[in-house]
């Protein structure tokens, strides 16, 4: 947490004040966006293999199945992800540059 | 936007949503200077949140946006948003409203939208605009169509890492924004607070909330429209296309035991038109509606709900006993058949519950106007003026005033800017002609 | 004729940039329309400076690209390729001024309704393309052009005296519009006349109509011309022209004499007009609240016009009123007692093609009349409140009590023990004679669903028949206004949603059910919708009409006055004698509040000496020739024929 404080335009002190006001909440983000973090790594690893349905994201990554796909959807929003062709009851996602790349090539 | 504190205008509209919107602008249409609150962070209601609309299969955004655009832009609207009414007050100056302008932690008049915030911020929390289906950052526009397109950080889920802040091309981000109280004066007022439905939790003949793919008829909306979570509908459990997909109607609505004991109005014709939708986007899916009347009353709703039945729809005459989870991911609706098979059940892929309408707005302790037993505003002249209330002066419109469908919402808003004008009218004793009497005479 | 808000007239000699802006409609026009591909296409189109594509053109967002690239300077000229204009043109023009540009400098290319809704795959794309590229074609050649203003009177004439009528004329009164009331029948509360008690709430009918129609008769503003009926009508919005003729035969029967109040069953007789004989009314707006038809079901369907037994309920209503002197024991009508009567719901309403015969004229009644099924329990309950020893059946498809307050009525109907019995809409109950000794002049046979489709026979001494609203007879208006009627023959509105109570033709608005079937309060809704929309109109004194009207080019014109042979609204052109270069000629001249726009004068003119502003012979060639042009669609290595093919 290293950011130019300026930027927010307040002060070292205020900042440091919302900080122990905001204590909980910030514990609990911080939580999460490292719970975020792995479960993004975990499919963002997967994809970079190859295109995958969420059964078999979940089988790479563990992840429950509800998990993958909010982590997929929520990728997709951000475009780093994108639905790929139909297979079976499913769809496949794949990694949105590598998929740029194919249609390219 | 008017950042003054206290501002007077001729009208205030309590409530964003479509009938807010259509109120005001036909307020303004006259040249009535007026100002809109919403609660929510951009105007739209419920209505911008929806895929398609019945009976014309029109695109909701195509109907909303421009509406609110036109709010947005017009020189006698004013917009609040991000605003919780604290008390509204009638005395004999007029309506006076209190409310707390919450923070959004982003200097409105700084940020342009540009969503690089968003973009940097690592915390993702599941995205109550999408049904929760997908996840969103703590900084964020709400929804792509979301007026004003001004970012808005939640700092419940806020680390305070300062990447906002660093990204941001115009240094909007404000941390340390306190919430602010704000009075705006008005000689009228129209109440156009909505509706939210009814939550699954608490019921547990529903599993309440428990059973993986049991969703709301909001939830679906999302699934089906265009910047959905999925952008197509998928099953939440574990992303595959439904094959079945079934409708519970009268979800806690017409039985006081499950919810409401009022009919929800505007659910059975939902019901119909997502199935349609469905059966467009999965032609191959089979799609069931459990009813006990279906109830499409308005102009074209039978012609509509008949061509469901055309298409292949299955309306299945039964009141659900319940739900269980069923396997994989299934879900078992259990229920009495009408036809003489007595109880039997039958699995879907996924389940959507028609959950009953509730008002939006409890105006207890915040504004003196009366209720009736369902807890919508009461209309003191249901038959002649069902927009006049019991305060005078204040007028209500859409489903403040009980669940209505969106064009008798909108409607009923034309009616009540209708009224509130006149009541201007005759206040200022500009327009020549007989003084509005209505609630003394009718 | 200016509009003084515009920032800035842009120069008509500039050259045109020309922004396109293609809607994805949230996949409406996506799924089929390759949007990217098109924009692309665009990019190479001569004069197009920007190509752009959005979810939504008409959000915020969308709006705001137009604006920005106007404002930067980058295009003078824009077309957005999006749904029907019909929806959204005005919406992008007023985008278009906002940003400090003429909105006539605007072009719509239809791609839902003309591409995406009828054509798939490259066929769409490229039919897509080349609507665009002609929108472009026509984009370039635009030139500014001013809104027409013509001056409003404030004046309204309301068609109709039922509550929507009179919700609509005192809502207009009382802002200060004078509102000449116009009623065919001598009385004022049209089909709540033939009420009672009102469900769910229970007011009094009369004292409903009453509160309206005397306010109607004392407003200083408003003019009632009763027993008579619009012959003639005329003109545009702001200034209308209708001729008002007493109807022959409209008087009230002796004995009925003003000031004799409410009469039940026809309304408040109203003194009859002052004036007598013919008139005419000038007028800004017109409403129309011609209320609805009950239908009349056929001699023999349920035993109707057959058995003297066999009535319809508003007949019922009419027959036991208030059921004064009916209380404690079994309901009486005419001297007869029921002790058991079945009410038939849906009787000429939601009637399916190949189940439901056809009426005389090939009209099936596909519409729910969505007041009857809450009127009828609330009769059910009424007789079986004050007549306990009469029992009531009540046979339905569905019951549709949608309204606040109506769902208890039913549950108290459960309560009052209706029998409800249901039957499917292949599945009729029959009506026949009892059988001689039953003791009931009539049985009802039904499969009634609510029993496992058990066939039931209901000896019963009354059926009463819930019949349906139907448009009330207007074909007379209907040809008169030019007004558009929809499939279920209800007067049509532009759009349930954006314009629920205008019609395309300006200054005309719709109340009440004449538009569709309503109840009570959703009528006098619609009517103040209707009223509202008509102040808002008439507010500034006058309205801004499209400019696209025929204009002459003297220098050109011979006046040989085929233009005014052809013109379609007499009036609109007419040969004038003027002064050129100091010699009297005689040349055509145009009076544009009253030209349609409809090009007929072009086509006739022998010197190309007349065209329509906005729509000029040059434009439709420059769309012409890009719509033939095959150079937008040349990577697609499609041949011409896949447009249209």
């Amino acid at each position: 947490m290293s950011q130019d404080i300026s930027a927010a335009l307040v002060s070292k002190e205020t900042l440091k004040a919302l900080r122990a006001e905001r204590r909980d909440w910030i514990a609990g983000a911080s939580a999460l966006a490292r719970e975020n973090k792995k479960a993004r790594k975990a499919v963002m690893d997967r994809l970079a293999v190859a295109s995958a349905t969420v059964p078999e994201i979940t089988e790479a990554t563990g992840l429950p199945p509800d998990t993958a796909l909010w982590m997929v959807a929520s990728l997709k929003k951000f475009g780093e992800v994108v639905e790929s062709e139909k297979d079976g009851s499913f769809y496949r996602y794949a990694l949105a540059a590598e998929a740029a790349q194919a249609q390219e090539a | 936007m008017d950042s003054s504190k206290n501002a007077v205008f001729d009208a205030v509209v309590i409530g964003g949503g479509i009938a807010g919107l259509q109120s005001a602008l036909d307020l303004a249409g006259q040249g009535y200077k007026t100002a809109v609150v919403e609660k929510d962070a951009s105007i739209g209601g419920k209505m911008i949140r929806l895929s398609k609309v019945f009976p014309t299969l029109d695109c909701a955004s195509c109907i909303t946006t421009p509406k609110m655009a036109a709010a947005a832009h017009h020189e006698n609207i004013t917009l609040y948003t991000w605003c919780d009414v604290q008390r509204v007050e009638k005395d004999a100056t007029g309506v006076s409203v209190s409310m707390i302008q919450r923070p959004r932690y982003v200097d409105i008049d700084k940020c342009i939208g540009c969503r690089k915030c968003e973009y940097n911020c690592p915390v993702l929390v599941p995205d109550t605009e999408q049904g929760g289906f997908s996840g969103r950052k703590a900084i964020r526009i709400p929804f792509s169509n979301a007026i004003p397109q001004k970012a808005l950080l939640d700092v419940e889920n806020c680390m305070l890492c300062g990447k906002c802040a660093d990204v941001c091309p115009t240094k909007a981000i404000r941390y340390d924004q306190k919430p602010e109280p704000r009075r705006i004066a008005a000689k009228t007022a129209i109440l156009a607070t909505g509706y939210e439905l009814s939550s699954v939790t608490g019921k547990p003949q529903y599993g309440n909330g428990d059973i993986p793919n049991v969703i709301d008829s909001l939830q679906m909306e999302r699934l089906l429209a265009p910047h959905g979570p999925y952008g197509r509908v998928l099953r939440p459990s574990d992303g595959m296309i439904p094959d079945s997909i079934a409708y519970v109607q009268c979800a806690g609505s017409r039985d006081a035991s499950m919810g409401v004991s009022y009919c929800s109005r505007f659910c059975c014709m939902y019901a119909v038109k997502q199935a349609m939708l469905l059966s467009g986007s999965l032609p191959l899916a089979d799609i069931t509606i459990y009813y006990m009347d279906i109830r499409a009353f308005g102009k074209n709703y039978e012609q509509f709900y008949q061509n469901a039945k055309a298409m292949g729809i299955e309306f299945v005459k039964a009141k659900v006993a319940s739900l269980d989870a069923g396997q994989g991911g299934a879900v078992t609706v259990r229920y009495e058949d009408q036809t003489g098979e007595g109880a039997t059940s039958r699995d879907h892929d996924l389940v959507v519950l028609s959950m009953g309408v509730l008002p939006g707005f409890a105006p207890g302790g915040v504004c003196p106007v009366g209720l009736g037993p369902d807890g919508f505003i009461q209309s003191v002249l249901p038959k002649l003026s069902p927009s006049v209330t019991d305060l005078e002066g204040v007028f209500v419109a859409g489903v403040a005033a009980g669940p209505k469908d969106i064009v008798d919402t909108i409607t009923e808003a034309g009616a009540a800017a209708m009224q509130a004008a006149k009541y201007l009218t005759a206040l200022s004793g500009k327009a020549p002609g007989a003084a509005n009497k209505e609630s003394s005479h009718e | 004729m200016s509009e003084p808000q515009r920032a800035k007239a842009p120069d008509a000699g500039e050259q045109a940039k020309v922004g396109v802006y293609i809607c994805y409609c949230g996949g409406n026009i996506s799924d089929h329309v390759d949007v990217e591909k098109v924009r692309e296409r665009m990019e190479t189109v001569p004069g197009v400076a920007v190509a752009r594509t959005n979810m939504f053109m008409c959000s915020d967002p969308g709006q705001e690209l137009i604006m920005e690239d106007l404002r930067q300077g980058r295009i003078n000229r824009v077309v957005v390729a999006s749904c029907a204009p019909s929806l959204h043109e005005s919406t992008f023009r007023s985008a278009i001024a906002r940003a400090g540009g003429n909105p006539y400098q605007y072009e719509h290319a239809n791609i839902r309704e003309q591409v995406s809704w009828v054509h798939h795959g490259q066929a769409a794309t490229d039919k897509a393309s080349r609507l665009i590229a002609a929108a472009t074609g026509k984009a370039r050649t635009l030139t500014p052009l001013e809104p027409l203003r013509v001056t409003a009177r404030r004046h309204a004439v309301v068609i109709g005296g039922g509550i929507a009528g009179m919700r609509a004329a005192l809502d207009l009164a009382d802002m200060g519009v004078r509102v000449a009331l116009v009623e065919k029948t001598p009385y004022l509360g049209g089909g709540v006349s033939r009420l009672v008690r009102l469900a769910p709430t229970g007011e009094d009918a009369a004292h409903l109509v009453t509160t309206l129609a005397r306010r109607i008769l004392e407003h200083p503003g408003i003019t009632v011309h009763a027993g008579s009926a619009v012959t003639t009508f005329g003109g545009y919005v702001g200034n209308f022209t209708l001729g008002v003729s007493p109807v022959p035969g409209a008087c009230a029967p002796a004995g009925e004499t003003w000031p004799g109040g409410y009469v039940p069953g026809k309304g408040v007789l109203v003194p009859p007009s002052p004036d007598g004989g013919a008139i005419t009314l000038e007028t800004g707006v017109v409403v129309l609240a011609t209320g609805f038809a009950s239908y009349i079901p056929r001699p023999g369907e349920y035993g109707f016009g057959e058995n003297a037994e066999v009535v319809t309920l508003p007949d019922l209503i009419q027959k036991i009123g208030g059921l004064e002197g009916q209380r404690g024991g079994t309901l009486v009508i005419d001297g007869r007692p029921i002790r058991s009567m079945a009410l038939i719901h849906c009787v000429g309403s939601r009637q399916i093609p190949g189940i439901h015969e056809e009426d005389a004229n090939g009209h099936l009644n596909e519409h729910c009349s969505r007041v009857c099924c809450t009127s009828a329990i609330n009769t059910a309950n009424a007789i079986r409140e004050a007549c306990p020893q009469t029992s009531v059946y009540e046979l339905y498809r569905d019951i549709r009590t949608y309204g606040r307050g109506q769902e208890e009525l039913y549950a108290k109907a459960s309560g009052n023990r209706v029998v409800f019995m249901r039957f499917g809409a292949d599945q009729a109950p029959v009506v026949q004679r009892g059988a001689p000794g039953s003791g009931h002049p009539l049985k009802v046979t039904v499969t009634d669903q609510l029993t496992f489709g058990e066939e039931l026979e209901v000896p019963v001494d009354l059926v009463v028949l819930a019949t349906g609203m139907e448009p009330g007879p207007v074909a007379d208006l209907v040809e008169m206004l030019k007004l558009p009627v929809g499939a279920d023959r209800f007067l049509l509105e532009t759009h349930p949603k954006l314009r629920p109570v205008e019609l395309p033709i300006a200054g005309i608005f719709l109340a009440g059910t004449c538009q569709a079937p309503m109840d009570a309060g959703e009528t006098c809704n619609a009517a103040s919708a209707a009223a509202v929309k008509a102040v808002s109109l008439l507010s500034k004194g006058y309205v801004e009409l499209d400019p696209f009207v025929a204009e002459v080019d003297v220098r050109r014109c011979t006046g040989t006055g085929a233009c005014v042979q052809a013109c379609l609204n007499p009036g609109a052109i007419a040969l004038e004698t003027m002064d050129i270069d100091g010699r009297p000629v005689t040349r055509a001249r145009v009076t544009p509040a009253l030209c349609l726009g409809c090009g007929a004068c072009v086509a006739v003119c022998p010197e190309n000496a007349i065209d329509i502003n906005g729509w000029t012979l040059a434009q439709y060639e420059a769309m012409v020739d890009m719509i033939v042009s095959d150079a937008v669609c040349q990577d697609s290595g499609a041949v011409p024929e896949t447009v249209g093919a």
